[in-house]
């Protein structure tokens, strides 16, 4: 494979994986958490396109294209929840929502 | 012939049981004629029994025992080569001990139905003493050491709950506390012997009493036997719980402390005796030991005050002369003089009850004087049983004790040690029970008798009370015409199968005669000096005081004890819950409540209710099952 | 030869410039106080990323992200953020104190965990490289894969894109009853 061995591409899934990972846990905006989920789920995307690249395995491909439409649907309901919070006059805040009633 | 031993022991146990199970549906009563029936139904138990080892041909000599069979019900204990049967032995001498446990213990059984009408408990009496009656014949028929060694156990638990059966009385908890432990050291060294045989020759049936020990052995077995029996008959120097065993009531102070369990030592010394002739110094120890027990009890009986007291006292001088006769090797004279101790001391107790009970519970004989003008029947019963104690012919006791000195002439010169003080004890048997008779009934009625004397129904009591103690003082008139050696004596050729005595013991015909009249002579003189101080009053009673205070103090023994043994006890108590329970056990309980919280504190920390607490512990968890994964790899 | 080894160092800058700008724009969407300016930052990253699917031969895979994410993904994002409105906050405060640290710690294990496991070479799994044909990563091989070998996850996904669609439909329409 010309370019950078499949252990660099690893290396920056990783990478990306834990700055999503990092952000889901400091930020208390929730819009904010759902985009730092989404870093996450891009990072373990990139590792398996990488992997199936080096294996000559398809499945690594079909399982990353599975993987963006689920989190096409994580987002929809996700961003759904946000908006039932806003149209409730909810805090957004991360924090604040500690409580399972109201 | 077996038959015979299963239902005398079983017996009362059944009777025991049916009570218990019945419960409070069963009226009082009923509870006390279940324990009398069955009581007197192992009468009939021993009847068939020493009428079958009767009949048996001599078939020899077999596991200690000749005329005599085991049976054995299952094996109890078995390890390696060491196994104990659960088995019963009838033969002569066991089959005497059944007759006189049970009989006795049924006329006294019957008493109590009397006495203790009324009471509140009576159900748990009775099933007490069924139960004490089951363990003292288990006792007796025990077939091997450890049977022996159980019925021994049992028979020192039903005193002490019979003891303490006023239990709220706390003078009786102390009387049934002391006894038991008293008992319990007794029971230790009986434990300590057996231990000793075990170690030797692997077994403990009755016949291993016959193998060659070594003399060191055999010296220890003996004085572990010997202070067990020590500890039951209350012979010093273990004799202190006797008196207050007297808190219990009179029938149980009849059965118990007079006629069955405290003679347990005497019959002890008899079914072991093969060990004992091996340890001969031992042997002879124990009947110094009842020489000197009694005539310490018999000068002491002189000063008490309580009838049951001077009785008790009484008791323990009878079984100080049953040490001696066993103790010399008269095997068969001891044995004979506890049977007619058995009876009149009974009688003795029950009278004594009888007068009790119609003077509401008083037991100070100060109080009681001419309570013959009021109770005739009581009267006479009481000097039946008084003129046997002292041996006057032709009462029991005539034919029983004198045997018992005469036996001590031929074996040294500390025989004649125990013959002086056999004779000296008769003049003090003398003198303290007719103290006790001329101070209570002849005279006139005191104000204290006239005032607090009340009959039952026109007579002096319920029927079930007057008639064991007319039964008994039949027997104790002519119980003793059985044997009359050495003119006629069934006893000793009954006995002799199992315990044949030895021949140093065996006086001449003249030495009897002669021990015979003198004893007697004795025995009027000490009623002569009892009727000039006491009746009459002619002779004023030499004042020394230091001499009655000794004598009041019952020879310091109690102070001595309480020295040596109870104080540092209980001060060692209170040491080890200074410093150990309260801080150490008792603390943990609250360490540990107070840990749990703290933890159950420190815990709650997590519950911040922020999702990303949550969402941390999970990366964290996540990372930790990573990092296993690794160190696996 | 040279053009061979011109072409890898062409792929090599290509993969740095990729790699880069993908971490920057990473580190960008977690650290920007106003959550529009996250959306936008997660555009570049979804880019980068496209661009190294390309260098992976999985064009198929590469069309799909811009199409997806970058076309649907942050549009919606970018809706909803306007929706809501604007949310001042600073990102790295509130909270029990020991949670920042712990975060940081159990982020950066993860971090290193997984390039230990990396450079432990995973068993020698890492090495073996197989070569590809050209077809692999098309459209078209891509469909006969989904077709053929992995027919189940397909018509899941489609399953599952419908019921979050549902979902989102509820969550979001206007309540019947009056709410707290």
């Amino acid at each position: 494979m010309l370019g950078p061995d499949v252990a660099w591409y690893i290396a920056v899934a990783a990478f990306l994986f834990g700055i999503g990972a990092l952000g889901v846990l400091i930020r208390r905006n929730t819009l904010v958490v759902l985009l730092s989920l989404e870093l996450m789920l891009n990072g373990g995307n990139l590792a398996l396109i990488a992997l199936s690249r080096q294996w000559h395995n398809g499945a690594g491909q079909i399982f990353g294209l599975t993987v963006m439409a689920i989190a096409a649907s994580e987002v929809c309901v996700g961003l759904g929840l946000v908006v039932a919070l806003n149209r409730r006059n909810l805090s957004l805040d991360v924090d604040t929502l500690s409580e399972l009633r109201g | 012939m077996t038959g015979g031993s299963w239902l005398c022991l079983l017996a009362p146990l059944a009777g025991t049981i049916l009570i218990l199970v019945g419960g409070s549906w069963i009226p009082r009563v009923v509870a006390a004629w279940i324990a009398t029936i069955s009581v007197f139904v192992a009468f009939g138990g021993a009847i068939w029994a020493f009428l079958s080892v009767h009949n048996q041909q001599y078939t020899g000599c077999l596991n200690g025992t000749c005329r005599g069979e085991l049976t054995t019900a299952w094996t109890w204990l078995a390890a390696g080569h060491f196994s104990v049967p659960l088995q019963l032995l009838v033969d002569p001498l066991s089959t005497m001990m059944m007759l006189i446990v049970s009989g006795v213990g049924g006329l006294i059984v019957l008493y109590s139905i009397g006495y203790m009408d009324g009471d509140e408990e009576e159900r748990r009496y009775f099933a007490y003493i069924s139960f004490f009656v089951f363990s003292m014949l288990l006792l007796v028929e025990g077939g091997n050491l450890l049977m022996l060694l159980v019925g021994w156990g049992l028979v020192g638990l039903s005193s002490y709950l019979l003891i303490g059966f006023w239990h709220e009385r706390p003078s009786a908890v102390a009387a049934a506390k002391k006894a038991f432990v008293m008992n319990a050291f007794g029971d230790a060294t009986m434990a300590l012997a057996l231990f000793i045989v075990i170690a030797h020759t692997n077994s403990l049936s009755f016949g291993v009493l016959n193998v060659h020990f070594s003399s060191t052995q055999a010296n220890l077995i003996a004085l572990g036997l010997l202070g067990g029996a020590v500890a039951k008959s209350a012979q010093i120097p273990l004799q202190t719980w006797l008196p207050d065993a007297m808190e219990g009531p009179t029938p149980v102070s009849a059965l118990i402390h007079a006629a069955t369990m405290v003679t347990a030592g005497v019959y002890l010394i008899a079914r072991t005796s093969p060990i004992f002739e091996q340890a001969r110094t031992i042997e002879l120890m124990a009947a110094g030991l009842g020489a000197l027990t009694l005539l310490v009890a018999g000068l002491i009986a002189l000063v008490q005050t309580d009838i049951k007291r001077v009785i008790a006292y009484s008791t323990m001088s009878q079984i100080g002369y049953m040490f001696v006769g066993v103790g010399v090797g008269g095997y068969a004279n001891g044995m004979f003089h506890l049977m007619t101790h058995a009876f009149f001391k009974a009688l003795l107790f029950m009278t004594a009850g009888l007068a009790i009970h119609a003077l509401a519970n008083e037991q100070d004989i100060r109080k009681m004087r001419g309570l013959g003008r009021v109770m005739p029947f009581t009267k006479w019963c009481f000097l039946a049983g008084a003129l046997a104690l002292v041996g006057i012919p032709p009462f029991a006791g005539f034919f029983s004790k004198d045997p018992i000195i005469a036996s001590t002439l031929n074996i040294g010169w500390y025989g004649y040690v125990f013959y002086a003080c056999g004779i000296a004890g008769a003049f003090l048997t003398g003198l303290y029970t007719f103290r006790l008779w001329f101070l209570v009934f002849p005279g006139e009625p005191s104000p204290f008798v006239r005032e607090h004397y009340h009959d039952h129904n026109g007579r002096e009591g319920a029927w079930t009370m007057l008639v064991p103690v007319g039964i008994l003082a039949v027997l104790a008139t002519i119980g003793g015409w059985i044997q009359f050696p050495p003119h006629w004596d069934p006893i000793t050729k009954w006995l002799a199968p199992v315990a044949p005595s030895l021949a140093d013991a065996v006086p001449s015909s003249t030495q009897e005669t002669v021990t015979s009249i003198v004893s007697v002579l004795v025995g009027l003189a000490g009623i002569a000096v009892a009727w000039a101080v006491y009746s009459e009053r002619k002779i004023a009673i030499p004042a020394v005081p230091s001499v009655r205070r000794i004598l009041e103090n019952k020879f310091y023994f109690d102070w001595l004890y309480d020295r040596i043994f109870y104080a540092p006890g209980v001060w060692l108590a209170n040491v080890l819950r200074r410093e150990f329970e309260e801080p150490v056990v008792l603390q943990t309980g609250t360490d540990l409540g107070e840990t749990t919280l703290a933890a159950g504190g420190i815990v709650r920390r997590l519950q911040t209710g922020l999702l990303r607490t949550y969402v941390l512990l999970l990366a964290a968890g996540a990372a930790g099952v990573v990092l296993a994964f690794l160190i696996a790899k | 030869m040279i053009l061979a080894s011109a072409g890898n160092a062409l792929v090599w800058i290509v993969w740095i410039v990729a790699a880069f700008s993908c971490l920057a724009s990473g580190v960008a969407v977690i650290s920007f106080s106003n959550a529009f300016y996250s959306a936008l930052a997660l555009i570049g990253n979804l880019a980068s990323l496209a661009v190294m699917y390309l260098l992976l031969s999985a064009e198929f895979v590469a069309a799909a992200q811009v199409l997806v994410y970058a076309g649907a993904v942050v549009v919606m994002f970018l809706f909803v953020i306007a929706y809501v409105g604007p949310r001042r906050e600073t990102p790295w405060s509130g909270g029990p104190s020991w949670q920042t640290v712990g975060a940081a710690a159990a982020a950066g294990a993860l971090l290193v965990e997984i390039v230990v496991a990396v450079g432990m070479q995973a068993n020698g799994s890492l090495s073996h490289e197989t070569s590809v044909g050209t077809d692999f990563g098309t459209p078209g091989w891509i469909g006969r894969v989904f077709l053929t070998d992995h027919l189940l996850a397909f018509e899941i996904t489609s399953v599952v894109l419908l019921v979050a669609a549902v979902g989102g439909v509820i969550l979001g329409s206007h309540t019947r009853r009056a709410t707290a």
